[in-house]
């Protein structure tokens, strides 16, 4: 666990995820393809971790790194969506935001995660 | 609608989860092949695995199929899913259907976002509307009296 939440990485069926110090903040670094049938089995316990262990060390900033991530449905799309959405609910003193890093290489990259940007207004940018 | 299409691909399976990836890989190769366009060739390898992944999941039988057109001279490339419905299947399609093509297609999708952010029964019903909005795909809808359900997408 080489990150300051103590969250172990993932690796199961073709993706691999890791979450690691990333300054003041912690980074959730994605390799591989989420095209199972339910990535939420996956996906919803991680975010949920990230995001109480962000909001509880008030660490004001995660990096979502998709850079490596090949292929994601529309399933791993609900379930980032659902992460995002979380940002909404959260009073003002415990706000983070995230940093989307993107491939430009990569089709799906460029026409998906700007949409993210849409859910919770100024809480997600992307570079 | 188009005449003849210079090339196509059927692919028939029983609908299992694993197949789809492969699936996806194919499709992208072919229609790369057919129209020299990487990104046009990924957005509908894209749609493609979206509609079998809807067509996997929701089937109530074993007669799924898809069907890639080629059109090179109109630049213009088809896609068709089709599996076995029921009853219930078919309306709750074309209830989602009608709301997902009603209005611009970047609300659409960021409304079905939103709503399946918070969606208890495990459904993302959010396979169309990214279709629409990311590929700028024209998406068709066809029962048959007998539940076969055939999307269609035409890509420009």
């Amino acid at each position: 666990m080489a990150n300051k939440l103590g969250i172990d990485p993932i690796e199961q069926d073709k993706i691999k995820i890791t979450i690691n110090d990333a300054g003041a903040g912690v980074e959730v670094h994605f390799i591989g393809d989420i095209d199972m049938e339910d990535p939420s089995v996956i996906l919803d316990p991680l975010f949920e971790k990230v995001h109480s262990g962000v909001v509880a060390n008030k660490l004001g900033e995660v990096i979502a790194n998709f850079k490596e991530l090949n292929f994601l449905n529309s399933s791993g799309i609900k379930a980032v969506a659902k992460w995002i959405m979380k940002l909404a609910m959260l009073p003002a003193d415990k706000k983070y935001s995230i940093r989307i890093q993107h491939n430009k290489a990569i089709t799906w990259q460029v026409t998906s995660l700007p949409t993210l940007t849409f859910l919770v207004p100024g809480a997600v940018k992307i570079e | 609608m188009a005449k003849k299409p210079d090339g196509y691909i059927e692919l028939k399976f029983g609908p299992r989860w694993r197949y789809i990836a492969p699936a996806r890989l194919f499709i992208q190769s072919f229609v790369a092949i057919a129209i020299e366009d990487q990104n046009k060739a990924d957005g509908i390898a894209m749609a493609a695995s979206e509609l079998l992944e809807n067509a996997v999941k929701y089937a109530k039988g074993e007669e799924t199929s898809i069907v890639v057109q080629a059109f090179p001279e109109q630049n213009l490339i088809t896609c068709s899913v089709t599996n076995k419905g029921d009853e219930a299947s078919v309306k709750e399609l074309q209830a989602l259907y009608k709301k997902i093509m009603s209005g611009d297609p970047l609300e659409a999708y960021i409304t079905q976002m939103r709503e399946a952010a918070v969606r208890q029964d495990g459904k993302s019903q959010l396979g169309l509307a990214r279709i629409r909005y990311e590929v700028g795909a024209n998406i068709k809808l066809e029962i048959t009296p007998d539940y076969m359900i055939t999307i269609t997408i035409e890509v420009h």
